[in-house]
Order: C-alpha cells, then sequence, then structure tokens
C-alpha cells in the first residue's frame, strides 16, 4: 500500500483502560469491603452504642455490661475475627479506594458527590480515630478485659482532658455520619434500592438512624463527663450484678449506683 | 480464494447495513468513517421507518406504499428498485425488531404505527421521536460484534479522498486520509462502497450534519461517476431555523396530530391563545382536505413559503409559522415525540406542549447522488452506492419514513452485490493505481498548504451556502440559477486563493474542511445547471415559469458527468423505468 | 449602538505533547447563539480579542441537535454538549476546555474510544441469527419498550464518565454508560441469552465495583438516563451472578 506520512507525528496518550473483563479479584475486595462495613462492623458499632449507652445508668451498670461482654465465649476470637481485623480491612481498604478516586466536587458540587467526598473523610477520621481508641482504651492503661470494674473510671479519665473529648465528640458523629450513609450506600450499591424514590425513602431513614445513633453516642459521652457520675471509683463493685438492679437502690453522693446488699 | 475484501465508506445506516451483509455473507471489511460510526448522521432521523405491515386493519400493502412512494416521488424513480424496497420494507422492520429497536408498541406488544406525510396508512414504525437514532443503534451493534469476530476493521477518523483506479477503468481501492495524523494512505479492495449521506453542508444551514458534505460522492463524480438528478432537494417543511443550524422538526408531530396555521390577520400581535379558532388559518387543511397536514414535504414547503411570502401572513412579519400540538395531552406527546420536543424546548426556550411551535422549511434531503444501476454499482466497475448519496429510491420527492428503509435496503442490496462482483472480476495488476492516486492527493494537499492568497474557506463556503439556499432551493428561476452558476464559478477562482491559517499537519480540521469544500464547490453545479436545464416542476423542483410536470420532456433521470472545464458538467437523460405504475398527474387536494 | 458581544476563553492545544495556551476570543452576540456557533465563527475569523491571528480550532461535532454525542467538552467547567450550550445561559467570559478524562488529540478534541472498547467487551448487543426474514421480533410489551427506551437513548458523549470521581487511569473504572447498556441488552428477550457473560465482564477489574456512587452521571447526562438505576441494578445481578457461579463451581 502507497503511504505518504508526514514527519514527526505527535503520539496520542493511552488513556483510560477498557474493562478488564472477567479479570482480577477486585470485585472481591471491593465486595468484601462493603459488606464488612455493615456486617461485622457496622453491627458491632451498633453493640458498642448501645452499650455505652448503659454508661447512663452509672459505673456500676457500664461496669456490667463491659464485663458481660467480656464474658462471651471465645471473646479475644471474636474480638479479632469479628471487629479488629474487619476494621483493620476496612479501613486501609478504604484510603486504598480513596487514593483511587479523584474528587471533583470543585465543579460538581452536587449533593451526591458532596457525600461522596464527606464519606471519605468521616471513614478517615473514624478509621484514626478507631486506631487511637483501641490502643489506649482496650491495650493501655487499666486491662479492662480482666479489670472491667475500672472500665467507667478508665474512660472518665480519658474525657477529662478537653481536647480528647472534642476528639471523641468529632469522632462520634463522623463515625455515625460514615456509617449511616454507608448503609445507603450498600442499599443502593447492591441493588436493594434501584429506584430513585426508594432511595430517597431509604435516604430519609438512614438519616434519621444517623442522628439517632449520632445522639446516642454523644449522650453516653455526656455520661462520662456530666455533672451526674463525676469522679467515678476507680473499682467499681460488679461481684453481686447478677442480680437486677431493683427500685429501692439508691443513689451515693458522688453520683454512682449503689446497691443494696442483701 | 480468499474472502472478497470490500471497503465500505460512511457508517450511517446504509454503510453498516451493507458491512453487515457482506460479513455475514464471510466477507472481511475496511468500514471508514469520518465520525465514529454511532455519531454518523443517521442518528437525525426522527419520525420512523415506513413498512406496510398493516397491522391497523387498514388493508395498506406493499403495493399500495410502492404506489405512494412513486407518485410521492412524482413518477421520477425507476419503479423496480422502488418496488424491490417497497415488498422488502416489512421483513426490514422484523429485523430491526429482532435486532432490539424499541420500537414502540400497542398493548399487546406489537409494533404500532403512525401516519406520515404522502399516505393515508398508519405505515411507520417508531421509536419515539428518536426513530433513527434507535435504528443506527442497533445496526452499530451488530457491525460491533461482527468487529469483535475480526471480520470488520474500522477506520474512524479517516476520510475518503478518492477511488483507486487502475488502467481498465476498474476501482481497486481507496485513498483516505487519517485526521488525526494527516496521513494519507492507500486501501485496496476487491470493491467499494460508498455510503456517505446528503449534500447538506452546500447549502450552508440546513438539517444536515457537519459531515454532510458531499465530498465522497463529488470526488468519485469528478473520478468518472454520473451524477443523476442532483437537482432534486428536499426542503423540509417544518425546522427551527437556528444560527448554527437549521434543526429539524419530525413530520411526526403532524402524524401525531400536528396542524400549521398562521393568524388570518397579517402581523397578528395578539398572544397566540388569544386567537379564537375561527382566525387561524388551517391552510394545509383548507387546501389539501384529503391529507390535509400531511401533505408531502414539498408541497407543504411551497404552502408555506406562498403563505409567508406571497399572502405575508408570517408570524410577525418574519418567515415561520405555527406547528401546534398544544390541543394534544402531554402525556401522548411525551410519549410519541418526546426527543423532538426536548429538542425544541432545549435550543427555543418555549415548551412546545403549552406553546406551538414556529418554525420554517429548511434544506432536509438530497433525492439525488451518484448513479447507479439496479445492482447498486456505479458505472465505474467496483464502485457502488447505497443510502442517500445514491439517487434510485426517491424521485423527485422523498415521502417522509422512507429515507430509513431506503438506507438499509440500499445497503442490503449493495453488500451482497459487491461481494458477487468482487469474485467475479479480473485480479488487479500491480498495486492497481494507488501509488499514481496518493502521489495525486499528496500534491493536492502540498498545494493546497502552499497557497498565497486572501480567501478564507469558511467564507467561501458562507457565501456558496447563502447562494445555494436562495436560489436553488424552493423556487427556482433560471436566470437566478444562472448567476448562482456564475458566483460557484467565481468562488471556484477564488477557491485558489485559499490561504489556510493553520498549515499545521496534526488534526487540521480546516484543512480537512477546505478540501471537502472544494469537492463541494463543483458538486453544487450539477445541482444548479441540473435544475436550470430541467424547464418543468416535479416534485421538489419548482420553476414558476414552468408551473406544470412536462413527461414529455423530463419524465427523465439526469445524468450528469464531470469535465473539468469551466462550462461545468455535460448533462445526458436517461428514460425512467416506468414498468409498473403508469404516470397520472399528482395531485393532494383530492384523493389520488 | 454598539453591538453586544460575547466573550469565550478556549483552552488550546496543538498537540498532545504542546503546551496549552488560553486563547480570548470576542464575538458579536446573536440570538440563539451556542458555543458550537462561536466555533464556526473563529473559524471564519480567526483572530484572537488582542487581535492576534490564530487557527481555527480543532473539535468534534456533527449533528449539533444533542443527538450523536460528538460536541462534549468542559463548558465553565463543566462537562456538557456544546450544541446544546446556549450563550445565553452561560456566565461569562466562556470558558471553553476539552474533557480531561480522555487522551487530548488537539485543542478540545479528545479521543474517546474507550467507551466503544467497553461495549464490545460486554457483548453490547443483540445475538441474532442473522438478516434473512425471521419474521417477527418477540413481543414487547409497552410497559418493557418505556423501561428499555431510555437507557436506548445513549448517545455515547461520554459525560457521565468525565464527570465521574472513579473514572480515572488508575481504576480503569468502565463508567456508566456501558453499565446502562448492559442493563438494556440484558432486558432485552434475545438479549439476554448473554446476560451471565455480561455480568462475568462486569466483574472484572474495572467493573461495576469501581462505582464510588458519586450520583455525577445522572446529573450530567443530558439525555437524563436513569443511570444510578442502572448501577444498582447491574450491581446487584453481577453480585448475584458471582454467587452462583461460586456456588456451582
Amino acid at each position: 500500500m502507497a503511504t505518504v506520512q508526514p514527519s514527526a507525528v505527535p503520539q496520542v496518550q493511552r488513556g483510560v483502560e477498557p474493562l478488564r473483563a472477567n479479570q482480577g479479584a477486585s470485585f472481591i475486595w471491593r465486595k468484601l469491603h462493603s459488606l464488612l462495613g455493615i456486617v461485622p462492623i457496622g453491627a458491632f458499632l451498633l453493640e458498642h452504642l448501645l452499650s455505652n449507652f448503659e454508661a447512663l445508668k452509672g459505673p456500676i451498670a457500664y461496669g456490667v455490661q463491659v464485663k458481660f461482654l467480656n464474658s462471651l465465649p471465645l471473646v479475644r476470637v471474636l474480638e479479632w475475627v469479628f471487629i479488629f481485623l474487619p476494621i483493620l480491612y476496612h479501613g486501609i481498604y478504604g484510603v486504598y479506594i480513596w487514593l483511587r478516586g479523584k474528587s471533583n466536587i470543585v465543579y460538581y458540587p452536587w449533593a451526591g458527590n458532596w457525600m461522596y467526598l464527606v464519606q471519605r473523610y468521616t471513614g478517615l477520621i473514624a478509621f484514626v480515630y478507631i486506631g487511637y481508641h483501641v490502643a489506649t482504651q482496650r491495650f493501655m492503661g487499666a486491662d479492662l478485659p480482666n479489670h472491667p470494674a475500672a472500665a467507667f473510671w478508665k474512660v472518665q479519665h480519658e474525657l477529662a482532658n478537653p481536647w480528647i473529648l472534642a476528639v471523641y465528640v468529632v469522632a462520634m458523629i463522623a463515625v455515625c455520619w460514615h456509617f449511616a450513609y454507608g448503609v445507603w450506600l450498600f442499599a443502593a450499591k447492591w441493588g436493594i434500592t434501584p429506584g430513585e424514590i426508594a432511595r430517597r425513602r431509604f435516604g430519609y431513614v438512614c438519616a434519621a438512624g444517623g442522628v439517632l445513633l449520632a445522639a446516642m453516642g454523644l449522650a453516653s459521652i455526656w455520661a462520662f463527663v456530666g455533672p451526674k457520675y463525676q469522679n467515678a471509683p476507680e473499682n467499681v463493685p460488679l461481684s453481686i450484678l447478677v442480680a437486677p438492679v431493683h427500685a429501692g437502690a439508691t443513689y451515693h453522693p458522688n453520683g454512682f449506683q449503689c446497691v443494696a446488699r442483701s | 480464494m480468499a474472502a472478497p475484501k470490500i471497503i465500505v465508506v460512511g457508517g450511517g445506516l446504509a454503510g453498516l447495513a451493507a458491512v453487515i451483509k457482506i460479513a455475514e455473507a464471510g466477507g472481511t471489511v475496511d468500514l471508514f468513517s469520518i465520525v465514529p460510526v454511532k455519531r454518523s448522521h443517521s442518528v437525525c432521523a426522527q419520525g420512523g421507518i415506513n413498512a406496510a405491515k398493516n397491522l391497523k386493519g387498514e388493508g395498506d400493502t406493499t403495493a399500495q406504499h410502492f404506489d405512494d412512494t412513486i407518485y410521492g416521488g412524482d413518477f421520477l424513480a425507476n419503479q423496480t428498485p422502488v418496488k424491490g424496497m417497497c415488498e422488502a420494507a416489512p421483513g426490514i422492520v422484523d429485523l430491526l425488531d429482532r435486532m432490539g429497536v424499541p420500537f414502540n408498541r400497542t398493548p399487546e406488544g406489537l409494533l404500532d404505527f403512525r401516519r406520515f406525510g404522502g399516505t393515508l396508512y398508519h405505515r411507520t414504525a417508531f421509536a419515539g421521536a428518536t426513530t433513527g437514532q434507535q435504528l443506527l443503534y442497533a445496526l452499530d451493534e451488530q457491525v460491533r460484534r461482527y468487529e469483535a469476530e475480526g471480520k470488520v476493521h474500522k477506520f474512524e477518523g479517516w476520510e475518503f479522498l478518492s477511488a483507486v483506479i487502475d488502467s481498465r477503468g476498474i476501482a481497486r481501492g481507496i485513498v483516505a486520509l487519517d485526521l488525526r495524523s494527516m496521513q494519507l494512505r492507500s486501501f485496496a479492495a476487491d470493491a467499494i462502497i460508498l455510503a456517505t449521506g446528503g449534500i447538506g453542508a452546500i447549502f450552508g444551514k440546513s438539517t444536515n450534519s457537519v459531515v454532510c458534505t458531499g465530498s465522497a460522492q463529488s470526488a468519485v463524480f469528478q473520478q468518472g461517476v454520473y451524477y443523476a438528478n442532483g437537482e432534486f432537494i428536499q426542503v423540509h417543511p417544518t425546522c427551527i431555523p437556528g444560527e448554527d443550524k437549521l434543526r429539524l422538526m419530525s413530520e411526526s408531530a403532524r402524524g401525531e396530530g400536528g396542524r400549521v396555521w398562521v393568524p388570518r390577520a397579517p402581523g397578528d400581535k395578539r398572544a397566540v391563545k388569544a386567537i379564537p379558532e375561527s382566525e387561524r388559518f388551517y391552510f394545509l387543511e383548507e387546501w389539501y382536505p384529503k391529507y390535509g397536514n400531511l401533505v408531502p414535504r414539498d408541497v407543504a414547503t411551497r404552502a408555506i413559503h406562498k403563505v409567508v411570502y406571497e399572502l405575508g401572513l408570517g408570524l410577525d412579519g418574519q418567515p415561520m409559522v405555527y406547528l401546534d400540538l398544544t390541543h394534544i395531552d402531554r402525556e401522548t406527546l411525551h410519549h410519541k415525540l418526546g426527543g423532538i420536543l426536548e429538542i425544541y424546548e432545549k435550543f427555543v426556550g418555549v415548551d412546545p406542549c403549552v406553546e406551538p411551535m414556529k418554525i420554517f422549511p429548511g434544506m432536509h434531503y438530497t433525492m439525488g447522488g451518484l448513479w447507479v444501476d439496479f445492482n447498486q454499482m456505479t458505472n465505474i466497475p467496483g464502485i457502488f452506492a447505497a443510502g442517500e448519496c445514491e439517487y434510485q429510491y426517491h424521485g423527485a420527492n422523498r415521502l417522509g419514513a422512507n429515507s430509513l428503509v431506503s438506507c438499509i435496503f440500499g445497503g442490503f442490496h449493495a453488500g451482497p452485490n459487491a461481494i458477487e462482483y468482487a469474485k467475479s472480476v479480473a485480479a488487479v495488476e500491480g498495486d492497481g493505481g494507488a501509488a499514481t492516486e496518493v502521489a495525486r492527493q499528496a500534491e493536492i494537499n502540498g498545494k493546497l498548504l502552499k497557497n498565497e492568497g486572501g480567501e478564507n474557506p469558511f467564507k467561501l463556503w458562507r457565501e456558496l451556502g447563502k447562494a445555494m439556499t436562495e436560489h436553488a432551493t424552493v423556487i427556482r428561476h433560471n436566470n437566478s440559477l444562472k448567476q448562482t452558476d456564475e458566483k460557484i464559478v467565481e468562488l471556484l477562482e477564488r477557491y485558489q486563493r485559499i490561504n489556510l491559517s493553520d498549515k499545521s499537519q496534526w488534526a487540521n480540521t480546516s484543512f480537512a474542511f477546505t478540501r471537502q469544500l472544494k469537492n463541494m464547490l463543483e458538486l453544487s453545479r450539477t445541482v444548479v445547471l441540473g435544475a436550470m436545464l430541467r424547464d418543468e416542476s416535479r416534485g421538489a423542483h419548482f420553476k414558476p415559469e414552468f408551473p406544470e410536470r412536462d413527461d414529455e420532456r423530463f419524465l427523465k433521470t439526469t445524468k450528469a458527468s464531470f469535465t473539468g472545464s469551466l462550462e461545468g458538467p455535460r448533462f445526458e437523460f436517461e428514460d425512467v423505468d416506468v414498468q409498473y405504475i403508469k404516470p397520472r398527474p399528482r395531485r393532494y387536494d383530492a384523493a389520488k | 449602538m454598539a453591538t453586544k458581544t460575547v466573550t469565550f476563553e478556549i483552552k488550546r492545544q496543538a498537540s498532545p505533547d504542546a503546551p496549552d495556551v488560553w486563547e480570548r476570543f470576542e464575538l458579536d452576540w446573536r440570538p440563539g447563539m451556542n458555543v458550537v456557533s462561536a466555533m464556526m465563527e473563529i473559524a471564519a475569523n480567526p483572530v484572537t480579542a488582542d487581535g492576534k491571528p490564530t487557527t481555527p480550532v480543532t473539535y468534534d461535532s456533527n449533528c449539533l441537535e444533542e443527538i450523536c454525542g460528538s460536541c462534549a467538552m468542559r463548558i465553565n467547567g463543566r462537562a456538557s454538549m456544546a450544541c446544546s450550550a446556549l450563550v445565553d445561559n452561560l456566565d461569562q467570559p466562556i470558558r471553553v476546555e476539552p474533557l480531561t478524562k480522555f487522551p487530548l488529540v488537539r485543542d478540545l478534541q479528545v479521543d474517546r474510544s474507550v467507551l466503544f472498547e467497553n461495549l464490545m467487551r460486554v457483548k453490547a448487543w443483540v445475538p441474532v441469527d442473522g438478516t434473512y426474514d425471521l419474521g417477527s421480533g418477540p413481543r414487547v410489551y409497552p410497559q418493557q419498550q418505556e423501561a428499555n427506551y431510555p437507557l436506548s437513548n445513549c448517545i455515547s458523549c461520554t459525560c457521565c464518565m468525565e464527570v465521574c470521581p472513579q473514572f480515572n487511569v488508575t481504576t480503569g473504572f468502565v463508567g456508566a454508560a456501558t453499565i446502562a447498556q448492559v442493563k438494556l441488552f440484558n432486558n432485552h428477550p434475545t438479549g439476554k441469552v448473554f446476560k451471565e457473560d455480561r455480568l462475568r465482564a462486569l466483574a472484572g477489574d474495572g467493573g461495576v465495583q469501581e462505582c464510588g456512587y458519586a450520583q455525577n452521571c445522572v446529573k450530567a447526562c443530558p439525555k437524563q438516563i436513569p443511570l444510578t438505576n442502572a448501577i444498582s441494578d447491574i450491581s446487584r445481578d453481577v453480585m448475584v451472578q458471582k454467587v452462583k457461579d461460586w456456588l456451582k463451581s
């Protein structure tokens, strides 16, 4: 064939690669990330927030809850398999996802695009916070699994620092936001809410749930820093706490619950 | 023997239809297109595709479709191919349906049909108001399937420049230009099929897409292919005038009940809604009670011209009339015409469900084109043509919704015929003249890049478009046609002094355009001089000096051949095949 | 009276390896003017606002009525179709740039062929037996047609890909347009024979899982295609397919 070619032809760069149909395992890793966010991480978050809520009843109730959780069979295994490892994976893979996306909120300041961005920031806040939180509360200081009686005291001490308190408040909101929008995203991306209206309605549900969780979480924080249970003792008596708290219980002026000894 | 190698130029409906047939028959295809084929002009077709499926209990037949088409084309079309097309149409629509075109449906799940101009039957299958887009996509998808199987190789972003013709006058391939690297290259083939669409750009602004310059047709015309019936240009009655183009407002708007009117009082200043029914002039309905708003396009266009220019009833004194859909409920409109209403609203900013649209005729379709025999082959062996770029199916005026069927039918016909031809053609000697042709094209390119002078190609083009639109569309006078030809000659002369502001050799679109412009200028002479020679009125060709059809002298196909001389093309006339339907007067004010 | 003018700033780049420059143009305003007609005006008179001669702008366009999908570019920062971008609706100066996610060819022209390649990889077609006459197609009820028709309106403009934060060279994400086409063909009575193949293809790297559900696609789509709905549906179908495949393996 005959050709006439001008000299020095520029080359068009390679762009985005086409779909690698049927290749690679990113589908599994990505879906695992997504699923872990709901179970077990989301489920654990609910459990944790409910447990925290016990703090509103005082140091003993809180200690009892901690003790109960630590009395679950194979608790150390459960802890690693269902909490630490999933969170570690979800967090690290989440950062990986973040680094691969390129936000363009400047040009397209649309609601979904904002949420996309906020989901990444709240996730990062949550991940960093959780790392700190687990390190300080689980692995440093008083060994709560073996001394659940010190639980309230330990948290209260931590939150006594206003900076740390601020971190907890921000993190609480971020975590609840991340979880609530995460649930919404899960429903959208797993095809549970494929309809526009369904997504909008479920959005309201998730928003309400998120607000409720955040409120519960903040209320729990309040239990530690509010006036009611100031100066909780390092060791509350938990030995006979299998008995239900009865109506005749009285309160010590210090603010923690006294259980009538029989 | 190796599988025949066919080159198809143009990736619209006709081109893709040909590609599919060739690939299916075991041939291999190189498909050339300026734009990615999915962006071809066929996407712009709106209203639908005709096929006498008779699913509305009206007793419609393919014979009736044939008669409507011949009658609508004012008996200028050769009847044998038209008959074949009308008979094949129901099968084509079924095939498209099987390919997944989302045609509108009846409640029972069957194809729905609507009425279109120039017929009294519901014969037009449609997919909303974006039928052309849906059809093109269906064929594009099939071609992609063959591409995945390696039977089709696409050259998108390549422009056809000329055919490679050997010393015996047989086409052996093409020379094409890579619009990115500006590389010139020849491609060998056993046969080539041109499916390069209409010539709208010659008229400056038209309903056609940017690529519809007629450049490819003109190139082979200048290499010796006859150009037939060039003077027959369809001006669509309902377009939205725009700065960059005239946007089509589909005939389906009238097919679904749209009414064309103007206020009876000239310069009526009242708001549309304030004008009572009795003071509205539904001129098409009054003048053509049988067909009403669905008269053929040439008739509607002339009526609008008359209302505006002779009766002085244009809206606000402007060349515009109302196309009114506001009496139809929004739901129905959205369902059946959504796409076009959206276009109007987007580009004009007015909701046509609420306020009547303001429309005016605009250049729309090229009935004429490359001369082909009944096998779709031109007079140069090995060059075939299909679709709007050839002249065969529409005579002096095309009926609405016949273009899609003619494109697909033409492509389906051209593909297998090209393979048959390729099997029997004598083997090529040497390179078949490829090197010579590439050198010729390189010389043209080199000259263009070196040109000195003060002319700007885009300005010349505007002048061409203005002259053509003014004198060679709806109303034609011999003296102004003559002036127009003189103008074209002047432009051809000034073309020699074009100085390109961009002389680079990378994605130089103005360079490519300037090459097309030369071809446009050459081809426009066949339109103008063809019109000048035809001293009669027939279909879209209307001369007030000769208002009647003259079968005695002009029931003939005009064939132009390129001479290269200043006098312009040489013209001859060929008898029309009228073996099935005897020509009779064409009128739409009463039953035919 | 001074004529009303329109100011354009256009990002020019002579070739993929050339530096980019912004050029400013002052044009006479005309009613109904759009960005494409401004380009045409510049081509006929290629002089910048400071009187400097320049070259006509290279850009893709064809139908000029927002159905061919050619003329997507960034206008005032946003991916838009230049033909339907009316000057009267835009803040001035009107800043015009090429799409950013596709390899640049020249000026406003980019190479968007990746979409067509993606369509091939998901077998976006109905596998008919042949083009000979085999009678009518399968029955399709109007309700189904109404569901499919919007998906079939995709003009391949790639706006959905341009605005997607996940569509980039790192992810190699397939983008919303292709996913919507998978839904279209999986819905078709004949097209669905490849349903499983298409879903498996979309589970490959760069597949549907890369979606971050920022929902920009559906906002930017000039044809209002329900892209997010399609992504939801197809994500679920892909998941179900993967589970089935796993259980059957």
